[in-house]
């Protein structure tokens, strides 16, 4: 067995340890805000996907992260099906949305895609806050149910298995998708579109499949944080959830799939924290943000990547 | 009559656009830095200008006050920040949004949550009689400055010398350079003068929107409704966008209420299926 | 006014913990030990009792959980933050408005802070939101800052056994006003507007449906967005033969609203009833000037009350913060007057909820707002006044002109009237105009 498969099953069996143990080390509240942390990594990694990988940037994010709760909660709360069916419909449901929105958005490029992706979002958002006899408009729709696999996920430690389960599946599945020839042309595609295109690929299509996938993913955070809640509302729709969303990857690091999802993690444990200790928390908040662009520009990865060059040289 | 009070109304608020998508847009035009923080260029200007207002009583300072002030805040936000990550659009956002955050607290703390309006000027303060109806006369002053300002910029742009390096630096930064024109400077005070125009936009607004917590992000989204349809680092799109926005708004609300919440995003979508690049948009 | 005096104490006992004892370490101890107990008379630790309060801090709604902090903690400060012999412990958290924040945020309070019930509460997501919570986790929760949505404390799915709320609730200002309006001004036509989202439907259709039973009739309905600068076309848009214009806008929009509507002329010719007092709002007062006088209002609050109770609230709170209050101060003062008096109830034990819950639903008490009780759903019965604004020693303030009391939520009907209209009130725009809709029954 060569080192590098070693090195991994080792770093495989002490997160299994880790995991196993949380619900072991720390207050059900702390854990709680770990399926939190989950759920946006998961969140941050699906827009690190087309951000990171081809370069696209999207401010409309959250309506993929959005629809997948709502469809869950409409089908839930409204039409009475079990989760069986409204947890793949969800996914069916963002999916759909990814690709009508992508299909409309991606002949735009830079600064015109970002206000693009925005503009279509706000448009499902105001027919979330809008059509109140469907979705009960700005109060939202409480009582969500989580799933029933016959071991209860209301306990925080049912459901943050649950969470650790569905999140390691789909990051294992992201990092596939992103080592594979698939997202080798993407990153190629990020680089210089001229040249892909002048290797015969067919750029736009890669990128639509690749927007696609981003909103599966989001689609299945929004789902998960459906449950995590038992709720949902307009908010997972709205352009300041976009906006976190795009700040949580920058922060950690785009292009890198761990960046991000470390980002997400450290942003919502951030404003949970310090949101209880200060009420100027936005202000702190602010601060970090503008010194983490100061002193790591390239995300919380990238200054993890000088300190280890620089520890590498004499 | 009542169609002239919808149009009316209508220019007014797109001039009040016009004001808020002006920086942001020309801003970009020159420096390629979508500027997250100009929300908060027109909340703090506003704050700073009902401050002078209620100190002095003149709106006039209450304006110079709050472009000079704002107009500080973006110079040295661009030197000592922005300028290090020209073209690096990724950490430009957060440096912009962490900004927007501070800024955006600061106001809070200083001010108060509950929604301020700045008082109008005494002259300006009484409503026109037309026909059945009565019109502010401020209004009518909002119309005025938004096409002075148009004109200003116009002229500006393209009539002084500064202007021609603005032209060219928009076309293209490295022959820019190369002819000697000084494009550090020329970026400092492009974009001290977008901030200015956002807090000019916010002091004018008060009187009649208000300033509140969550201002900057509405008028960001906003603003970036009328760049969108306007097209980005175009200051024509910029008016033009303000005014069929402002319109379209207006009659929208007036003869289709019951999609009131859509008057501003539909046309937004539909231009840009059309056009992508939005009606003066390059590229 | 701050919330880190918690903190420092749990620092100072943990940092003291940790060294060996000694002298220097034992007096520091002693004293903090003493601050936490209060006055010498209780030195015996009782456990203190945590009452978590999650309120909007930052955002759109942080005038309003300010204030009902300040009015909260004037309360708690006046009895000595005792009650039954428990130290009351505040532990404070920002919601910022956001119902997925607040679940968050109670979920702190309970689990990591030891919370045993949770109040405070300003909008009506977050109202919802936490009450699923609340119900699910047990905890009690005593809606104090507004969280007006009628459907909580009504029987049908949302119900919730570990609530109450003592602040009021969507339809009462609205069923109120409407009686006012057709019986004591004779308005029989009017306009309504009101802004486009759940709460401003359910408010102004209430207002319409009970008018509409009396006989009146609104001959027009429009419903700007919420963020709404530009008022301009809806109120160009103002039937004038109306007898008046009934509204309900939030906020800023509310701010905008009361200029524009004098501006563009409207205030001269028609009168304008304010359901909820919105625009009218105390701190918007100031800023309208002239053009907010003679605006009519309904709700649960003014601060220009003539009763002792009230009188000696107003002037300590604007002593306190400068400025007259909203009704959001006195909210929070009854609330935490409730929870104490329910604390007192059941002896400061709070293992059993279900006799916590049956005392919080038992409080009665003279309040600033008028005399406060609790219906058998948990809702408050308290009064509703029909305010004018009027100048009073050269400001302007809302002053009540119609008294009405002993409201109840279902008023002027019982539970089975409310609950048998065949349209919910959310669903209802776009047919306000429609009488025979509008009170249809199943």
């Amino acid at each position: 067995m060569s080192a590098r498969s070693r090195n991994a099953i080792a770093l495989a069996a002490a997160i299994l340890v880790v995991v196993l143990a949380l619900p072991h080390l720390l207050k059900p509240y702390y854990l709680g805000l770990t399926s939190k942390m989950l759920i946006f990594a998961l969140f941050a990694m699906s827009l690190d996907l087309i951000l990171g990988y081809v370069g696209l940037a999207s401010l409309g994010h959250a309506a993929f992260f959005g629809v997948g709760a709502y469809t869950a909660g409409l089908l839930l709360l409204r039409a009475g099906v079990g989760n069986a069916i409204a947890f793949p419909a969800a996914l069916v449901a963002s999916t759909a949305i990814g690709a009508g929105i992508g299909l409309l958005a991606l002949r735009a490029r830079g600064s015109y895609l970002l206000m693009i992706t925005f503009a279509l979002a706000q448009v499902v958002w105001s027919i979330a806050f809008g059509w109140r006899s469907l979705t009960n408009g700005d109060d939202g729709m409480p009582g969500i149910p989580r799933p029933n696999f016959g071991w209860s996920l209301d306990n925080t430690t049912g459901f943050f298995y649950f969470v650790v389960i569905v999140v390691a599946i789909a990051a294992l599945l992201l990092a596939m998708m992103v080592r594979s020839p698939f997202g080798l042309a993407l990153r190629g595609i990020r680089e210089s579109e001229s040249r892909m295109q002048a290797l015969g690929y067919n750029i736009w299509r890669y990128k639509f499949v690749a927007f696609v996938l981003a909103s599966s993913f989001a689609g299945l955070a929004g789902v998960l944080y459906a449950y995590y809640n038992h709720f949902v509302g307009p908010e997972y729709l709205s352009v300041i959830q976009s906006a976190e969303a795009l700040i949580m990857v920058i922060l950690g690091g785009a292009g890198t799939l761990i960046g991000p999802a470390i980002g997400a993690a450290v942003i919502v444990f951030l404003e949970d924290f310090i949101s209880s200790m200060s009420e100027r928390w936005t202000l702190i908040l602010g601060v970090i943000y503008v010194l983490v662009v100061l002193f790591a520009p390239r995300g919380l990865i990238g200054l993890f990547d000088d300190f280890r060059t620089r520890r590498a040289r004499p | 009559m009542i169609w002239v009070i919808h149009t009316l109304n209508g220019i007014s608020f797109g001039m009040l656009l016009f004001l808020m998508a002006a920086g942001l847009s020309l801003i970009y035009g020159l420096m390629k830095i979508l500027n997250l923080t100009h929300g908060s260029y027109y909340l703090v200007g506003g704050y700073i200008g009902l401050t002078v207002m209620r100190l002095t009583g003149s709106f006039l300072l209450a304006i110079v006050a709050a472009i000079f002030v704002v107009a500080l805040i973006g110079a040295a936000m661009e030197r000592f920040f922005l300028r290090r990550f020209h073209l690096d659009e990724l950490p430009q956002t957060l440096l912009t949004f962490g900004f927007l955050l501070i800024f955006g607290d600061l106001c809070l703390w200083i001010w108060g949550g509950d929604p301020i309006m700045i008082p109008k000027p005494s002259i300006l303060a009484q409503s026109v009689p037309l026909g059945d109806y009565v019109f502010p006369l401020y209004r009518l002053f909002l119309i005025a400055v938004g096409l002075v300002v148009a004109a200003g910029l116009w002229w500006f742009q393209q009539r002084t010398r500064f202007g021609t390096m603005l032209r060219a630096g928009v076309d293209d930064v490295e022959i820019a350079r190369a002819l000697g024109i000084n494009v550090s400077l020329l970026f400092t005070l492009i974009f001290a003068l977008g901030a200015t125009l956002a807090a000019l936009g916010g002091v004018l607004a008060a009187p009649i929107l208000s300033l509140y917590p969550g201002a900057d992000f509405e008028v960001l989204i906003l603003a970036f409704v009328v760049v969108i349809v306007g097209g980005l680092g175009s200051l024509r799109g910029a008016l033009v966008g303000g005014l069929l926005i402002g319109l379209l708004d207006n009659f929208g609300k007036a003869f289709f209420p019951q999609f009131a919440l859509f008057t501003v995003f539909v046309p937004m979508a539909f231009i840009l299926s059309i056009r992508p690049t939005g009606l003066f948009g390059s590229r | 006014m701050t919330k880190s005096g918690k903190r420092k104490f749990d620092g100072a006992a943990a940092r003291n913990t940790k060294r060996r004892p000694s002298f220097r370490t034992i007096l520091p101890a002693l004293a903090a030990a003493a601050l936490a107990l209060g006055s010498p008379a209780s030195v015996q630790a009782a456990d203190p009792i945590k009452i978590g309060i999650l309120l909007p801090l930052s955002g759109v709604f942080a005038a309003n959980g300010q204030e009902a902090l300040v009015g909260m903690k004037m309360y708690f400060d006046e009895i000595g933050n005792e009650a039954a012999g428990h130290k009351l412990e505040l532990i404070i958290e920002d919601e910022q408005g956001k119902p997925d924040v607040a679940v968050t945020k109670a979920r702190k309070l309970v689990e990591r802070d030891g919370a045993q019930m949770l109040t405070g509460i300003v909008s009506s997501g977050v109202a919802l939101a936490v009450s699923a919570f609340s119900k699910e986790s047990k905890v009690p929760m005593i809606i104090a800052a507004d969280g007006g949505v009628t459907e909580l404390t009504v029987p049908g799915p949302l119900t919730n056994p570990y609530l109450v709320r003592t602040s009021q609730n969507g339809r009462t200002p609205s069923a109120v006003g409407a009686d006012w309006a057709y019986k004591k001004q004779g308005w029989r036509k009017v306009s309504v507007i009101a802004s486009d989202y759940a709460g401003g439907v359910d408010t102004i259709a209430e207002f319409v449906r009970n008018f509409c039973t009396l006989g009146g009739k609104a001959v027009q309905e429009q419903f700007p967005p919420l963020g709404t600068s530009d008022f301009g076309p809806f109120l160009t848009n103002v039937d004038r033969s109306v007898d008046a214009v009934v509204i309900f806008e939030p906020g800023a929009d509310g701010l905008r609203f009361g200029q524009q509507y004098s501006e563009l002329g409207l205030k001269a010719k028609l009168p304008l009833l304010d359901v909820y007092g919105q625009t009218v709002y105390e701190p918007n007062l100031p800023q309208l000037g002239d053009a907010a006088l003679g605006v009519f209002s309904s709700l649960h609050y003014a601060a220009m009350i003539k009763t002792p109770e009230n009188e000696r609230f107003v002037a300590a709170f604007r002593k306190l913060t400068g400025k007259m209050p909203s009704d959001n101060g006195p909210d929070g003062y009854v609330g935490a007057h409730a929870i104490a008096d329910a604390i007192k109830a059941v002896d400061g034990h709070l293992d059993d909820t279900m006799k916590f819950m049956a005392a919080l639903k038992a409080v009665k008490f003279p309040s600033p707002k008028g005399d406060i009780a609790l219906d058998s759903y948990g809702q408050v019965i308290q009064s509703i006044y029909i305010r004018k604004v009027e100048k009073v020693g050269g400001e302007n303030a809302n002053v009540p002109v119609a008294d009405y009391h002993n409201i109840d939520q279902f008023w002027p009907g019982t539970v089975a009237d409310y609950q048998s209209y065949e349209y919910k009130t959310t669903a209802l725009k776009g047919s306000m105009t429609d009488c025979a809709k509008m009170t249809a029954r199943n």
